[in-house]
């Protein structure tokens, strides 16, 4: 079929302005948005992101607490958040040129965090990971966790390719549970239960604190995905909707980001201090 | 920051916390004089505690060969470097320990190797400190010169994996002052690796935690040694329990080499940690090197050493004869009794080997013997 010539420059015209534009650009908001869907988006490339208003948060060097970090990495967080009512995800988003995800010595795995208080109250904890009494909880992504949970495999050949190692002790012992046993004396950690230790089915953890260096794991069911873009990262956190901050009310939010490339871990990071969150009521 | 009385450098001093000594403290001798570097110790450690997965560059106990042999890549010159002038003025130390000397925002002075660094534990491995020219004759000290550095953890009296630990999962046990890294609660930060001057915490990239030796410290409950003791074949250890120099008795193995007869220094005491593992230093070596790496009195040491009288000589011999930690010890005559804090026997060993010289020849047959078994 033939088109006619008239229809022809107007289809051109629109199919060049919707390449030309991409995808619309969400609106910014001085605080941070959790808009109401009826579902949370699970991927940070999900198209409802460019529903949901940005808030680009700056970031502080963590220079309170030692060990402090006192050379300013990551500038800024943009944060976008959405809401079923239920749980919320945050979507994190910021500027990073290196993609460190390797667990070794002297490297570090970028990573971020979103901070919530335990209780919706007023008067809010410190934000430098709450204080004694006044605890908050805090979802954690860690780049080195998304790439086992994406394939990468739990031996010293997936992060030297070229390693070789003649024999473990524990594999001449019968598989199954003894082979098991006898590995966990090696790797006390895992022995433990120390959520650090892996092998990880999910690239989040949950976890609590009441004031620096008081930092444990939680029981929590958040999840993540955290995605390279062509800047940095992009990086979607989910949890519960923490008790008392329902639909149509505001509490507030702290964010974090680790820039493994400059050596930061632990209380060597970017933050920023409170900022207001309202959850929207469902429309 | 507290203040802390580190006997080691004469001093007071800066440490993270206030003195808190345990009641008893594991310490070890470790005759650099005897080792070959046979690397058994190493190999002991190994099979015992680090065969994991994420364990395989870990080597809680190493020998490197001195003075280009280092594990991990250049541990010890890169911190001296940093550190700056070292000066001592008689026993007291005059320079800045790691702790002085912190950068902002840092709780000791230190650098974190990378797994390039951790690539090659037999780099240096029996390398001169020099090249062996023509003419060139055997006299103490050598004229070139190697000695073999056999290394643990310190379990320092001011660990400096503990004072940096921003969680506190480093701790040293009161009833026996190992300092042990809880696997439970560590998240893996690797401060303690950069803090610790002598490189003995490592992280493990499996369970994403960080590991040290831990003084075998189910044996020592028991009352044995540790393994990299046991197994030296050279019988260069020994391990017990040592006092402060105000308290030191003469009947402790430990006290004695260390407080009374001075013969086993410390490894780099300058650094401010107060090791708990002393050294008896290498007769060939020249002194300004080993007054660096174990502070001063070397000389003296060395001295008292080589002209060993039947005490001295006699404890020596106590060294690697049982597996047992050895508290107390007397000399009677030319035997040396190892024995329990409460006096009973546990070892007992000539103070000279008895001798016997076979005939190379055996003259009722008319054949030269030879020593094959």
């Amino acid at each position: 079929m033939r088109m006619r010539p008239v229809f022809a420059v107007a289809f051109s015209a629109a199919l060049l302005g919707a390449f030309a534009c991409g995808p619309r650009e969400p609106p910014t908001s001085a605080e941070v948005v959790a808009v109401s869907r009826a579902s949370i988006p699970a991927d940070p490339a999900d198209a409802v992101w460019h529903e949901a208003p940005v808030h680009v948060a700056p970031l502080l060097l963590q220079d309170m607490v030692e060990p402090r970090l006192l050379q300013a990495s990551t500038g800024a967080v943009r944060v976008q958040a959405v809401t079923d009512g239920a749980r919320v995800a945050f979507r994190l988003e910021w500027a990073d040129t290196t993609a460190d995800d390797l667990p070794l010595p002297a490297r570090f795995s970028d990573a971020c965090a979103v901070q919530l208080p335990t209780r919706v109250q007023a008067d809010v904890p410190a934000p430098q990971m709450g204080e004694a009494g006044r605890p908050v909880e805090i979802v954690l992504w860690r780049a080195s966790w998304q790439a086992v949970v994406d394939g990468r495999g739990d031996t010293i050949q997936d992060l030297h390719p070229r390693a070789s190692v003649d024999h473990y002790p524990f594999e001449a012992a019968p598989a199954g549970a003894p082979r098991q046993e006898m590995a966990a004396r090696y790797s006390p950690a895992r022995a433990l239960g120390n959520t650090m230790a892996g092998p990880r089915e999910r690239p989040v953890e949950d976890l609590v604190a009441e004031g620096p260096g008081t930092l444990k794991p939680a029981a929590g069911d958040s999840s993540g995905r955290g995605r390279r873009t062509r800047e940095g990262w992009a990086v979607v956190l989910s949890r519960r909707l923490p008790a008392g901050l329902a639909p149509g009310t505001r509490s507030q939010a702290a964010f974090a980001v680790w820039e493994g490339a400059r050596e930061e871990a632990g209380s060597r990071k970017m933050r920023t201090g409170w900022v207001p969150i309202l959850v929207e009521k469902k429309p | 920051m507290a203040r802390v009385h580190n006997w080691q450098i004469g001093r007071s001093m800066s440490y993270w916390y206030p003195e808190s000594r345990p009641q008893r403290q594991f310490a070890a001798v470790f005759d650099i004089n005897k080792c070959i570097a046979c690397q058994t110790c190493t190999l002991a450690c190994k099979t015992t505690w680090t065969s994991g997965k994420g364990q395989e560059y870990m080597l809680w106990n190493n020998v490197e060969t001195k003075p280009y042999g280092f594990y991990p890549l250049a541990w010890d010159v890169k911190l001296l470097s940093e550190l700056g002038p070292q000066t001592w003025n008689g026993g007291t130390y005059e320079g800045r320990t790691i702790f002085e000397a912190a950068r902002p925002g840092e709780r000791a002075l230190g650098w974190r190797p990378g797994d390039l660094d951790y690539a090659h534990p037999n780099v240096g491995e029996d390398d001169c400190a020099g090249r062996v020219e023509n003419g060139a004759s055997l006299s103490v000290p050598h004229m070139t010169w190697f000695f073999y550095l056999a290394r643990i953890c310190n379990h320092c009296t001011y660990p400096a994996c503990l004072a940096s630990c921003p969680r506190g999962s480093i701790y040293k046990r009161p009833e026996d002052g190992v300092v042990l890294l809880d696997q439970g609660r560590c998240r893996g930060y690797q401060e303690c690796v950069k803090a610790c001057p002598y490189k003995k915490v490592f992280y493990n990239p499996m369970t994403g935690t960080s590991e040290k030796c831990i003084a075998c410290f189910p044996k020592l409950e028991q009352g044995l040694q540790p393994q990299c003791f046991v197994n030296c074949i050279g019988k260069i250890r020994l391990a017990g329990w040592i006092s402060t120099p105000d308290k030191a008795r003469e009947d402790n193995p430990l006290d004695y080499l260390v407080h009374i007869r001075k013969v086993a220094k410390p490894l780099f005491p300058q650094l401010g940690l107060e090791p708990n593992v002393y050294y008896i230093p290498p007769l060939h070596a020249p002194a300004p090197f080993l007054q660096q790496m174990f502070g001063p009195g070397v000389e003296d040491a060395m001295a008292t050493y080589r002209a060993a009288d039947a005490d001295l000589a006699g404890l020596l011999g106590l060294f690697g004869s049982t597996e047992k930690v050895v508290p107390r010890f007397k000399r009677q005559g030319d035997v040396v009794i190892g024995m329990e804090e409460n006096g009973t026997e546990i070892v007992r060993v000539p103070l000279r080997e008895p001798i016997h010289v076979r005939a190379a020849t055996d003259p009722r047959f008319g054949v030269v013997r030879t020593n094959c078994p």
